[in-house]
């Protein structure tokens, strides 16, 4: 019956109610709103980073990341990628075939990086195919052509449809050597890997190295929200894990890892700073609200209602309230996220040309992550339970004398 | 022999204000027997509703005992006190006296509920109150859709509800016009007689005065005078 009593003084004021549901939404809103911009970004940015680098994950042969060699490649397996791609968070394979080799054109040699890619996947990953900013992509996977890095391409002094010779060592110390010819020249955001790569599709590598059907890593991407460990827990147990090894971006970048970790440090002053925001808006509502009911409080303690009753049934007011403003706020947080990346928010001058520099989408990207959605609003109901003890404890503390007289 | 229902001692009450002490009750003592029914009177600032409050518990004495129906009510803790105020006295104020968010039937049965009195018992004896201060068609209204006399018959219906021994009202008709104000009286002196409530009630006016059967004056926080008449 006490619950139908708060029930009736919320159902039945609607005005208060109001207020105070409108305030506890938009708490949740802009907790949320601000989270998801915040994770955004670097969600964003991880996701930029892994698709040109590392991918979410990494398959090798074991032992591979300790001696980045050739020999400790392994052999392309049909069956592994189905099994990998039937996880739905598995968006992408990248197969790759990475060594180093010596590059020379003319008078000049360079030490460079090759990457044996397939084509059509790092189009689809990365779009590989728009940062040539002379010559063209690809056209096929065994092409006898390399794409170069604008700076390496400096450095060699070549142009497009220049020949580049390339010396290593191949598959079990057999020896790599091959002359290709230059399809292009790519502007990469790095600016130490446009001055090291040289891109060639991955069954030209293969044939350079002596390592047919070989690759040195599987890169694995995911949607942009999925938990990185239970990630790389669902594919280890996919795979032999005596002869492959798996290793997240946080393992194989660890720089990258600190940085945002450093980085994010900074936005808990400021979500700091909106809790108390937030806080003082909620307190605000309560303030008014028990200040507005005084008297009603002081006749219900002089006709006979205990004080921690009729403080229970204020609680109660409140959670219920704050209950329908989260469950109100999750709805509008979850429409706004739902909004804001079907149609993104650009950035436009400097910020634009900065963004496009390093290869990235020149948008404010919002976080969609559950975790962002469950935990906000949490957090806000946490505080708006905490600040309802506030009007609890002026009805203990209530002299009912006074109160009625108000 | 009559019982003695109200037997207040020197009480005094000493409020604070801004260090500047105000003396509102001095020495007062006061004998009500069951079944009376007395207005209290005075000019404003008096101390009427101060000694209302020290009556009904609502507030302490600075010095002095309350007893009501032999229970010493300056001496029992928040919680009792609370509790002896439920089931022993039912509380008229001058406005505004009822849960604006409750309809007549549910303001009355509030205090039912309090009382643990079940559903059936409860609605039966809703109606019951409703008829007897004549407002059995409201049942359903809320506050805001009666009359100020409306109202205050209402509270004087929740007041009755839990079979109080007094009922204690200040100025109950402060806030009616002069028909409703003597409609409320007469419902109030109807209970009185039928029911053998006690009721102690302040006052200023004289239509409302000439109704009760004993009217005890204050002035300056003092009885000045204490008379028994013959109500018209
Ligand atoms: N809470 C309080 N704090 C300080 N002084 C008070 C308080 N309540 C009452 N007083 C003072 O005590 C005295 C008696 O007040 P009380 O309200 O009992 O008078 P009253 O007879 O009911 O007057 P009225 O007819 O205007 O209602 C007054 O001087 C008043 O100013
Ligand atoms: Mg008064």
């Amino acid at each position: 019956m006490f619950l139908k009593l708060a029930w009736l003084n919320i159902w039945r004021n609607k005005r208060r109610t109001l207020i105070t549901i409108a305030s506890v939404f938009f708490a949740v809103l802009l907790a949320i709103t601000f989270r998801s911009v915040t994770d955004g970004v670097y969600e964003n940015m991880i996701h930029n980073v892994v698709s040109y680098s590392s991918g979410y994950l990494q398959i090798h042969k074991k032992g591979y990341w300790d001696e980045q060699s050739i020999d400790n490649s392994f052999e392309a397996n049909e069956q592994l990628n189905q099994r990998l791609l039937s996880n739905p968070k598995v968006t992408q394979l990248m197969p790759r075939l990475e060594t180093f080799a010596l590059s020379s054109f003319g008078d000049k040699t360079k030490g460079v990086l090759v990457l044996g890619i397939d084509p059509a996947s790092e189009k689809m990953v990365n779009q590989l195919d728009e940062k040539v900013i002379e010559g063209g992509y690809f056209q096929s996977e065994n092409d006898n052509a390399v794409l170069v890095g604008s700076g390496l391409a400096e450095q060699l002094n070549v142009k497009v449809n220049d020949t580049l010779i390339l010396i290593g060592q191949g598959y079990h110390a057999s020896s790599a050597a091959g002359k290709f010819n230059i399809i292009g020249i790519l502007k990469l955001g790095s600016p130490e890997l446009n001055g090291n790569v040289i891109y060639m599709p991955l069954r030209t590598a293969q044939n350079l190295h002596g390592a047919e059907n070989r690759l040195t890593s599987l890169s694995i991407m995911l949607s942009k929200t999925s938990d990185l460990e239970g990630s790389k827990n669902a594919v280890e147990s996919t795979i032999d894990t005596d002869a492959y090894e798996v290793m997240t971006w946080k393992q194989m970048m660890p720089e990258m890892d600190q940085f945002i970790e450093a980085d994010s440090a900074g936005h808990y002053i400021i979500i700091i700073v909106l809790y108390i925001i937030i806080s003082f808006g909620l307190f605000g509502t309560l303030l008014m609200m028990t200040f507005e009911r005084n008297r009603e409080f002081g006749i219900l303690i002089a006709i006979g209602m205990k004080k921690r009753l009729l403080a229970f049934v204020v609680l109660l007011e409140s959670i219920m309230i704050s209950l329908i403003g989260c469950f109100m706020g999750i709805l509008g947080g979850i429409l706004l996220v739902r909004l804001f990346t079907e149609y993104p928010i650009q950035f436009s001058g400097s910020l634009q040309e900065v963004y496009e520099e390093y290869g990235f989408e020149p948008i404010i990207y919002f976080s969609g992550h559950p975790r962002i959605f469950i935990n906000q609003t949490l957090i806000v109901l946490v505080l708006a339970i905490l600040l309802a003890l506030y009007p609890g404890y002026k009805v203990i503390r209530l002299r009912p004398v006074e109160a009625i007289n108000s | 022999m009559k019982k003695t229902i109200i037997d207040a001692h020197n009480v005094s009450k000493t409020y604070n204000e801004k260090m500047i002490p105000v003396k509102a009750l001095q020495d007062v003592h006061l004998h009500i027997e069951e079944g009376e029914f007395v207005a209290l009177v005075g000019p404003s600032g008096s101390g009427k509703s101060t000694l209302l409050n020290m009556i009904g518990g609502l507030d302490e004495p600075s010095s002095g005992t309350v007893f009501v129906d032999g229970v010493e009510i300056t001496k029992l803790p928040e919680n009792k006190l609370i509790d002896f105020r439920l089931e022993n006295i039912g509380f008229v104020f001058q406005s505004f006296n009822l849960i604006p968010v409750l309809t007549s039937k549910e303001n009355i049965g509030f205090v039912l509920q309090l009382q643990k009195v079940p559903k059936k018992d409860r609605e039966k004896r809703v109606l019951e109150l409703l008829q007897e201060v004549g407002l059995a068609e409201k049942i359903n209204s809320r506050p805001g859709e009666l009359s100020g006399g409306q109202q205050q018959r209402v509270a004087v219906a929740r007041a009755l509800a839990s079979k109080p021994k007094i009922i204690l009202a200040d100025e109950p008709t402060a806030n009616l016009d002069s028909k409703s104000a003597a409609n409320l009286l007469d419902i109030m002196a109807k209970l009185n007689k039928e029911e053998k409530i006690t009721f102690l009630f302040s006052t200023h006016d004289q239509r409302v005065i000439e109704k009760a059967r004993r009217v005890i004056t204050l002035v300056d926080g003092k009885v000045d005078s204490d008379i028994v008449q013959t109500p018209t």
